[in-house]
């Protein structure tokens, strides 16, 4: 009994002396040479295969061609926010980037306090103007105009649909109303059904996959045979469905060929952010001094075709890469405001 | 020998007795713990010495680890005191939102109701007590439905768990919501400056409420073991049979018990909002009612012991981040050493079998099956 306590009592005092001496050496972000970029995800993890990733996948990018020293701390409680970017701001770190709406306060507060570093938000639209803070958005009016506009081009029945969770936040609206107008630009008689899941809360439209499914499957068995699913996992929802049923699918954010593995056979396209190039092309700007102030709009774009790629005949292809010239001179215009009036 | 003297030996052997099966636990764990970090490809050693700076090593850091265990004190101590009375309350997750709720909306709302500006010693004890007494009575129903029907808490507690949460998440979504049309998160606005609590020092987000977690813990033991209400409850925890034939109403002393752990719980929620947030939110808490559990059985179920069991929670969930900072070790890490510490202490045969450690004659009885 007593030796078995003194060799426990051995193990742990060698266990804490080796703790004390196993600490690393961190490189130092407060010299001027090195230039540090650190990113702090919303509630979840890195390999999201969503907005964290690719935003993750931005920062790599800047150290592999800017030479720059990465890192990221995934936060697993939101009144850790402050914390977790102080982290970085009090480590010397030059860039921090932020992703997701619910980081914005806490990005605008660590903004202020830390007027030496640049902050990056993803997907926050700023209110006010701080010289070392931009926020990323994203015209999602044009992701979903395209949307519509292959979608148009691609159905037989003359009948397409969209599986959108609540219509009170502004760019799962502005995807909705985009794919309307790139829709009727292709062929003004077209039939378009636009559901929102605006009859629960906040907590369940983005998460509800059978909500999804269930309002996919009845559109379909209407003749829809294209469906444009956006809104997290409700998306998600109506995008697998669509595939058993056998109508085209749309995704949304990132290419979801590779989130929703079981929709990928009638996987169409997806009406991406691009999340990586923007939050690139912005710590680049920062090394270079020239972070541009308030909100910035990045770029959208499709997916490629994947699976189905066969089905697209070069007419369409043709139409469409004339669409994506005319939206990005400005010839062709969404007419989305940036919120439901 | 003289008799102070084996008095006090028995004593410390009782002590022993009680911390060695939770201290090896632990131990057994981290090592675990340190074993799954190395076979994954990182250094246990380093990882531990980021999770140790991350929570003590600076004063922030001290000041966050102290900030997370507030809930998990109060939560801790909610479920230690039901244990107490011989019930099972996993209905806490419940009662800290709608405490949380309800002490957010007097804390924003009370004052453009009545019109008037109320004084910080009046509007922020009427929020605090606010959500005590919902948590109170949050716990008081399962606690009246199982001293009156026998309808077990268990069952009772996790309904009330789904009630609480669908009601507050239509109040968040609507009449709590904040209006300002900018905002589309399900979230109340800002209360009060007059109803919130203030930190214990400039620059760090420690608070009053942590000093108030730690009295708590006080007023726990005070209760169960200097009064006479304390010993009714334990007494009905240990023998309900007894208990009655004793004299004591064992009825109202149920529904009580369960109505003071959801008190606790309540509390957990109200002082997240008004030292904390500044404003309840939806999906504010990450499972501190059900954290509550482990901790209330780390601790063995005394008031020391969930302190010492929540900040040793705290400082894993605190140093988490610098751990991840420095070593990029996963922080699921985290959650996996303290599923492995329940299980120990849960499954105290194994820890007992692994140092050879004879089964004390004491048997802790938690609760009692659908008889009891």
């Amino acid at each position: 009994m007593k030796k078995q306590y003194t060799v426990f009592a051995i193990l742990l005092i060698a266990s804490m002396l080796l703790t004390a001496c196993g600490a690393p050496a961190a490189a130092d972000c407060k010299s001027e040479e090195l230039f540090c970029v650190g990113m702090v995800t919303d509630v979840g993890k890195i390999d999201d295969k969503s907005f964290n990733q690719s935003a993750w996948e931005g920062v790599k990018k800047a150290e592999a061609e800017l030479g720059a020293k990465v890192q990221y701390i995934e936060t697993t409680d939101a009144k850790d926010y402050d914390k977790n970017i102080a982290t970085f701001a009090d480590e010397g770190y030059d860039v921090i980037v932020t992703v997701g709406f619910a980081l914005g306060e806490a990005t605008t507060k660590a903004a202020g306090l830390y007027p030496d570093v640049d902050f990056i938000g993803v997907d926050q639209f700023l209110q006010t103007t701080l010289v070392n803070q931009t926020g990323l958005n994203f015209p999602e009016d044009i992701a979903g105009f395209l949307a519509g506009a292959l979608a148009a081009q691609m159905t037989k029945t003359g009948n397409i649909g969209a599986v959108l969770a609540t219509d009170a936040v502004p760019p799962v609206w502005r995807f909705g109303e985009g794919y309307r107008a790139g829709a009727l630009y292709v062929n003004p008689d077209i039939e378009i059904n636009i559901v929102y899941h605006n009859d629960v809360g906040f907590d369940k439209t983005f998460v509800d996959p059978e909500w999804g499914a269930t309002t996919t499957n009845s559109m379909a068995d209407k003749g829809v045979d294209v469906i444009f699913g956006a809104g997290g996992k409700t998306g998600n929802g109506a995008l697998i469905a669509a595939a058993q049923k056998g109508v085209y699918a749309i995704g949304v954010d990132t290419d979801q060929y590779n989130t929703v593995p079981e929709a990928q056979s009638k996987l169409l396209t997806s009406a991406m952010k691009n999340i990586t190039v923007g939050v690139f092309d912005l710590i680049k700007l920062s090394k270079e001094g020239k972070l541009p102030a308030g909100n910035f709009f990045g770029t959208a774009s499709l997916a490629p075709y994947h699976d189905v790629d066969a089905d697209v005949s070069a007419e369409v292809r043709a139409k469409m890469a004339e669409i994506e010239a005319g939206l990005l001179d400005g010839s062709i215009k969404t007419n989305v405001p940036p919120v439901k009036p | 020998m003289s008799q102070s003297q084996s008095k006090k030996s028995e004593l410390v052997s009782k002590l022993t007795d009680t911390l060695l099966v939770p201290t090896l636990a632990i131990v057994t764990a981290i090592v675990l713990g340190g074993i799954i970090i190395a076979f994954v490809g990182g250094n246990p050693f380093a990882a531990y010495a980021g999770l140790l700076e991350g929570a003590f090593g600076s004063l922030k850091g001290i000041s966050e680890t102290a900030v997370w265990s507030t809930p998990y004190i109060f939560a801790g101590l909610a479920v230690a005191l039901a244990f107490k009375g011989g019930l099972f309350n996993i209905g806490g997750e419940g009662q800290l939102a709608l405490g949380a709720t309800t002490s957010a909306w007097v804390g924003y709302a009370l004052p453009d109701l009545l019109g008037v500006e109320l004084p910080m010693v009046i509007h922020l004890p009427l929020a605090i007590l606010t959500g005590m007494a919902v948590g109170f009575l949050w716990g008081a129903i399962p606690g009246a439905l199982k001293a009156y029907t026998g309808a077990h808490e268990v069952i009772n507690t996790i309904m009330m768990n789904y009630i609480a949460l669908n009601i507050v998440s239509y109040l968040m979504n609507g009449p709590f919501k904040d209006k300002n049309p900018l905002n589309v998160i399900a979230r109340t606005p800002l209360i009060a400056e007059s109803a919130r609590i203030p930190p214990l020092f400039d620059g760090l987000r420690v608070h009053w409420g942590f000093i108030l977690a730690l009295a708590m813990a006080y007023g726990v033991w005070w209760l169960l073991w200097k009064t006479n209400l304390g010993f009714e409850i334990r007494t009905v925890g240990a023998n309900p049979e007894a208990a009655k034939y004793a004299g004591i109403n064992v009825k109202k002393i149920m529904t009580l018990s369960l109505g003071l752990s959801g008190m606790l719980a309540g509390l957990a929620g109200t002082v997240e909002v008004t030292a904390l947030n500044y404003r309840h939110e939806l999906g504010f808490s990450q499972g501190y009612g059900f954290d509550a559990i482990a901790i209330a059985l780390l601790g063995k179920n005394h008031p020391l012991g969930v302190v010492l069991a929540a900040i040793l929670f705290a400082a894993m969930r605190n140093g988490a981040t610098r751990m991840q900072f420095l070593t990029q070790i996963p922080v699921d890490i985290i959650s996996v050493v303290q599923a492995l510490i329940l299980l120990f202490v849960a499954a105290d045969a194994i820890v007992r079998y692994l140092y050879r450690i004879k089964q004390s004659d004491e048997k802790v009885v938690l609760t009692r099956g659908w008889g009891g």
